[in-house]
């Protein structure tokens, strides 16, 4: 049983880096960056580069993937988001889709349909607090929750932090103020795109490398950010291993077949009992 | 050149030559194109039946109910398994698409809930678990490994060689674009625009939008249902890795580019994203990329696809710009003020708090008819409050609110607006892709239950209802003076004739109540002179007009009553002049001072007049 809930954790901390990633972007530029999940999977075929074909060391691979994930960020940001500022979450989707098509297209084109293995890490397996597990999940564990944890007290304790809570909550308010909403949005989508890449070498020493790695990804780390709250770091990392539990006993006493499936049921239990998640912080006004 | 008159162009049977071209299309195999040819223009037929469904909850409705992919899974395996079994093919086809509709409400329902990036997540998160769905029950969906053994479909026990099936899917095809064009551009298709526009402006209008969001996305999967049908039978194997990530991108990627909101965009969208990849050798590889490069210009430049751009140039270079008949005989005849049945409307100590912020502290209004009601007040006094908790935006803490005696208060907005209360917006909500008739004509759409079949088979009952519709549209025009725009596009008008549009389709239906919100805000000199003299006449006619204005000159010069909002409190309540004198009202618009300076002129003003 232990061993199903260090697999859940594991697989839930997966989903907390790209809610990670959600969450910096919506909390600066109220979008919500479809394609977040495929800056994961371009990291991971930049560990598969740097373990397999490049000879590189880890930290090397996690600084390349880091700068390319900043560059396709900015990429993003400047020629599929900035032109559409506040026209409706209909065209963002739409953009935001596209671009995360364009990223796993580039990887099907370069790399091929089949997954590549990441070898950074030894996949021994050992008992640890009463399961079995491995130092990769360990880790993953503990760099989302790290992660989390440090963006979450940038957001509340800096200036930079509180001036895209200000912006998200309200955009006109904050230009009013003198805060520079255009630079807010850029650096957000570079430094989402840097952080969820640069972790991407060693989430793929578990999930494999793969052009469609981000797909389902995309979808269930949302489901993370419904649980647990669009906008909160907290409810990223609360979220994310919900999600991970859920579908490790899931898979375990339903059966494989009932992994997604639980899932997607959890996300519309979630929407409809918790429309703000966990602890997400939104408003509308109405006319 | 001489141009294609207006008159034939909006009225004249140009469906006619898409049907002619689909009909040709039908009898090819009997004028001799091989098989590979028709496999091909198959597939096109199919994919443009999905992209079609998808316009209309993407294109129309504005809804991102993405899940077309899913639904043309079930309809093919519920077709396949049953036709496995042995079943005739117009059974499958009614099972299938039976089945599509059922799964296309069930998805739907969290879409009434939900904003539009949920609904658009939890519609793609379907798509990507068909194969876990169809690996549940592998016996009888054959798993991942797909199912085989769908035999050739079978007519009233007829085999289908490869012709007839070609014939029928054309043949499907084509009655599937005749029923959902009629549907579009009926007074249906006209509501979906509203609601793709401002769904609170849906409900200000009567619409009940979950009811109408439920409809889109049965109407949407439908087709998707029949396409799934027939692609059952088209290899005789069911491969489960035909329904996924990359289908329900090119969808989306066809949907835009042929045009989202159009019908036959849906064709030629179809077209490009089945022969394209076909025609270039080693597509596959990039074809992920060029669906992304498609999806983010669509995204960025939604111009309404290849569709909406043909649809313009023709207008342009070959249509002339004359007035339809119809508009020339309404401004031909007399101007004839109808007879509103105006209500009364009565609201008695409402109180609406937001947290710690009173913002309305027990109010009273009364508005009769055949008179005007201003409400004024300085900025946050709760004017726009006290008219969204009257339409039913907003549900008052406490007080009751009656119309012509009925209650009203804590009614959903779709309810209250039924009862006949109709408003108008700050900002005016003129949804994008409508004519300023069809603007007017909107408002008509609750007060006149119409069945969708009867606008798919236009039936003359539909017929008729969209002729009185336009009728009703034109007189309304007519009063208010702009008549001749009819059938110019409204979202592009200048900010005053918009306004007077909003004002018009208020009207339509023969409201009881009328709140006109800031109407004059942002108009000049004359604009503001034709709004009052509209607004004076329309309560010559009997109606009950409340309306919140800033421009103090506009509302001395109509109003009948005038009612003074404070800080959530009615100060003043009386005709004009009296208020325009009333030291309290002064003080609240003015400060203090400008209040002792009052006093101290009307004191001496009595003290010189003993």
């Amino acid at each position: 049983m232990m061993t199903t809930v260090l697999a859940g954790l594991s697989l839930g901390a997966v989903y907390t880096l790209v809610a990670i990633g959600y969450n910096i972007v919506f909390i600066s530029s109220r979008v919500f960056n479809f394609a977040q999940a495929q800056f994961l999977m371009a990291g991971a075929f930049i560990g598969f580069l740097g373990s397999a074909k490049l000879g590189l060391p880890l930290w090397a691979a996690v600084l390349i993937a880091a700068f390319v994930g900043a560059v396709i960020g900015a990429l993003e940001e400047v020629l599929a988001i900035r032109r559409l500022a506040g026209r409706g979450a209909h065209n963002e989707l739409v953009t935001t889709l596209g671009v995360g098509t364009i990223i796993a297209g580039a990887a099907l084109a370069l790399f091929g349909a089949d997954p590549q293995k990441v070898t950074y890490f030894d996949s021994a397996a050992f008992d640890f607090l009463g399961g079995r597990t491995n130092l990769v999940d360990l880790l993953i564990i503990l760099v989302a929750v790290l992660l989390a944890g440090i963006v979450g007290l940038i957001t509340r304790k800096t200036m930079i932090g509180l001036a895209s809570l200000a912006t998200s909550e309200d955009r006109d308010a904050g230009m009013l103020r003198g805060i520079n909403v255009k630079h807010l949005a850029f650096w957000a989508f570079v430094i989402a795109g840097a952080l969820v890449a640069a972790t991407g070498p060693l989430v793929a020493s578990k999930t494999l490398a793969s052009y469609h790695l981000g797909d389902l990804l995309a979808v269930k780390a949302f489901v993370a950010v419904a649980v647990g709250g669009f906008g909160s770091y907290r409810g990223a990392v609360i979220g994310g291993f919900v999600v991970g539990l859920l579908e490790m006993f899931g898979a375990r006493y339903l059966g494989t077949e009932w992994q997604s499936i639980s899932v997607f049921v959890l996300l519309l239990v979630a929407l409809i009992v918790l429309p703000k998640g966990l602890f997400g912080r939104s408003q509308e006004r109405l006319v | 050149m001489k141009k294609l008159s207006n008159e034939t162009y909006r009225r004249g049977p140009l469906w006619v030559l898409p049907l002619a071209l689909g009909l040709v299309v039908m009898v090819l195999p009997f004028l001799g194109i091989d098989a590979g040819t028709q496999r091909i223009t198959v597939s096109v037929a199919l994919m443009s039946m999905l992209v079609l469904g998808l316009n209309m909850t993407f294109g129309y409705a504005g809804e991102l109910a993405l899940g077309q992919s899913a639904i043309y899974a079930v309809g093919a395996y519920a077709a396949g398994i049953f036709a496995v079994a042995g079943l005739d093919l117009p059974l499958t086809f009614v099972i299938a698409v039976l089945a599509a509709a059922a799964v296309g409400l069930l998805t739907g329902v969290p879409g009434i809930r939900l904003g539009n990036w949920s609904l658009g997540m939890v519609t793609f998160f379907l798509v990507l678990l068909v194969p876990e769905v169809v690996n549940l029950f592998p016996k009888v969906t054959g798993g991942a490994v797909g199912l085989p053994g769908v035999p050739l479909p079978t007519f009233l026990g007829a085999p289908l060689n490869g012709q007839a099936y070609y014939v029928l899917v054309i043949g499907v095809t084509i009655a599937t674009f005749v029923l959902l064009r009629n549907f579009a551009t009926s007074r249906h298709g006209n509501a979906l625009k509203v609601l793709r526009e401002s769904p609170v402006l849906a409900r200000s209008l009567g619409y009940s939008v979950p009811g109408l969001k439920l409809k889109t996305y049965v109407i949407g999967a439908l087709p998707a249902g029949a396409a799934g049908a027939l692609f059952a039978y088209q290899d005789g194997y069911i491969n489960p890795a035909s329904f996924g990530f990359q289908m329900a991108v090119a969808l989306l990627a066809a949907s835009i580019i042929g045009g989202a909101d159009s019908i036959y965009g849906a064709v030629i969208g179809a077209a490009i994203l089945t022969i394209g990849p076909l025609r270039t050798s080693g597509f596959q590889q990039f074809s992920l990329i060029f669906f992304g490069i498609l999806l983010v210009l669509g995204g960025l430049f939604f111009a309404g696809g290849i569709a909406g751009l043909a649809r313009r140039w023709f207008q342009r270079w070959f249509v002339d710009d004359r007035l339809l008949s119809d508009v020339k005989d309404v401004l031909a005849s007399e101007v004839e003020f109808p007879r509103i049945h105006g209500k009364e409307l009565r609201a008695t100590g409402v109180e609406k708090a937001f947290g710690g912020n009173r913002a309305l502290r027990g109010v009273d209004l009364v508005a009769r008819p055949g008179t005007v009601t201003a409400l004024i007040g300085p900025n946050g006094s709760g004017k726009t409050t006290l008219l969204n908790v009257v339409s039913g935006f907003y549900k008052p803490d406490a007080g009751t609110i009656a119309v012509g005696g009925v209650a009203v208060e804590g009614k959903a907005p779709h309810k209250v607006a039924a009862s006949g209360v109709s408003r108008t917006f700050q900002t005016p909500l003129i949804p994008k892709g409508m004519t300023v008739a069809e603007v007017v004509q909107s408002a008509r759409y609750a007060r006149d239950r119409a069945s969708i079949l009867a606008a798919m088979l236009r039936l003359p009952s539909a017929r008729r209802a969209q002729r009185e519709d336009r009728a009703e549209a034109l007189r309304l025009l007519n009063i208010v003076g702009i008549a001749e725009l009819a059938d110019k596009p409204a979202a592009d008008l200048p900010l005053g004739t918009r306004r007077l549009l909003e004002v018009t389709r208020a009207l339509a239906g023969d409201p009881a109540v009328v709140l006109l919100d800031e109407p004059a805000s942002g108009l000049d000199e004359s604009d503001v002179q034709l709004l009052s003299s509209v607004i004076s006449r329309l309560r010559d006619a009997g109606a009950t007009i409340v309306i919140v204005e800033h421009n103090f000159e506009m509302v001395m010069s109509i109003a009948d009553e005038v009612n003074v909002l404070h800080l959530g409190e009615m100060i003043a309540v009386g005709t004009p002049d009296m208020v325009r004198n009333d030291p309290a009202v002064v003080e609240s618009y003015l400060g203090k001072a400008a209040r002792e300076e009052l006093e101290r002129r009307n004191a001496a003003q009595q003290g010189g007049s003993k």
